[in-house]
């Protein structure tokens, strides 16, 4: 009986809200980095900013996407995206 | 910008202080690096070389091979600094002569991926006549050339891919001579396939180069880099980010170049990219040659 009428209730699989949760973690190695401002300007989520000695730091994680343009643009290497699941 | 910085320091965001050691095994990508070189890498801030490194180890990366399987020549120039970087078999040579070490080695272990990474005018100068007979010769040899229009090791010379009316320190008033297009010599020569993108749209690039890696004859793969540091500061393009949107704007796929009526297309100033040309037909040389190994041997002593 519990099944037919599970057959005609909407499925029960929990829709989340939508939430805003960062689905990379971008971690800029500071040595490395010669400060040419790339990462920073294209950021498509301003993730990244500069700071005084023209350093980027992570300003906005909540704003990360995952979309790897900095660390596939980074001439220096020095930043790494981990995708978080 | 000043309120980013504000936000920096509302957040109160600490330096990462990560040890060496432990940042080369953060990323794949990094673990193909030299780990007893000097990093940061010699080139200067915001160099597309840096990218193309990064583009050429992903491609590696992707084709799934070895590092004993892959070896990278250079020559000199900016370029040539590159392979130093990389944990592959490399091999660094005379300026121009990438190509001509490359083809001994290619002969000799026709089983290894040869990449020659070259400059522009390591490439078309100094190597003009290595370039145009190994692709004569289809030799299967991936060459990688990092377009920067300029001599930038050296100060800013004009190369042979300068464009007319640019400055640079020996053309103060305009370079005067027309550009050599790369692409289309290495077509007209035999090359079989060819392909061209900018660092800007480095995706596009890994594509390009793991095809130009897969391809058995003679492949080469334009990377458009202008050096920010001699061309863009003697013509005034400004700086790195702004010579990165530059390469945005003023370039086109080869697809949207097709739709243009010839008229545009004539006109067409724009940086073309795309795969300009694949050729399936041409047999690779190192091929032919074994051959004609097997055969001049089985004819002649029986």
């Amino acid at each position: 009986m519990a099944d037919a009428i599970s057959v005609i209730q909407p499925p029960t699989v929990e829709i989340a809200p939508r939430q805003k949760k960062p689905r990379g973690e971008v971690i800029v190695f500071g040595n490395w980095c010669k400060g040419c401002g790339l990462c920073v300007e294209f950021c498509p989520t301003g993730v990244l900013a500069l700071d005084e000695a023209d350093h980027p730091v992570v300003v906005k994680p909540e704003n990360c996407t995952g979309c790897h343009w900095c660390d596939t643009h980074c001439p220096d290497m020095a930043i790494v995206v981990r995708r978080i699941e | 910008m000043a309120e980013h910085i504000l936000d920096a320091h509302e957040l109160d965001v600490d330096e990462i202080r990560i040890p060496r050691e432990n940042w080369f095994e953060s990323s794949e990508t990094l673990q193909k690096l030299r780990k007893n070189k000097k990093f940061p890498t010699i080139w200067c801030a915001g160099c597309g070389n840096g990218i193309v490194m990064g583009s050429l180890i992903r491609a590696i990366e992707h084709l799934g091979l070895s590092n004993d399987e892959v070896a990278l020549v250079s020559g000199i120039g900016c370029a040539g600094r590159m392979p130093v970087y990389m944990d592959f078999n490399t091999l660094h040579t005379n300026h121009g002569r990438a190509l001509a070490f490359a083809t001994g080695l290619k002969i000799a272990r026709p089983d290894m991926k040869v990449i020659a990474i070259m400059g522009d005018g390591d490439a078309l100068a100094i190597g003009g006549n290595h370039f145009i007979h190994a692709a004569r010769r289809n030799i299967g040899i991936t060459s990688i050339v990092i377009n920067n229009a300029i001599y930038g090791m050296t100060g800013g010379q004009y190369s042979p891919t300068t464009p007319i009316g640019k400055q640079a320190t020996t053309a103060p008033y305009g370079n005067i001579e027309p550009s050599f297009p790369l692409c289309e010599l290495a077509i007209a020569a035999g090359a079989t396939y060819v392909a061209r993108s900018t660092v800007y749209h480095v995706l596009e690039l890994d594509k390009y180069i793991e095809a130009a890696i897969r391809k058995d004859g003679f492949s080469l793969v334009e990377a458009v880099s202008y050096c920010h540091t001699t061309y863009g500061r003697l013509n005034k393009f400004g700086t790195a980010p702004e010579m990165m949107r530059d390469l945005k704007k003023n370039s086109i796929s080869k697809a949207a170049y097709e739709k243009l009526s010839a008229k545009r297309q004539a006109g067409n100033s724009k940086i073309v990219r795309g795969v300009l040309h694949v050729n399936d037909e041409r047999e690779e040389f190192t091929k032919l040659c074994r051959k004609l190994t097997e055969q001049a041997q089985g004819g002649g002593r029986q």
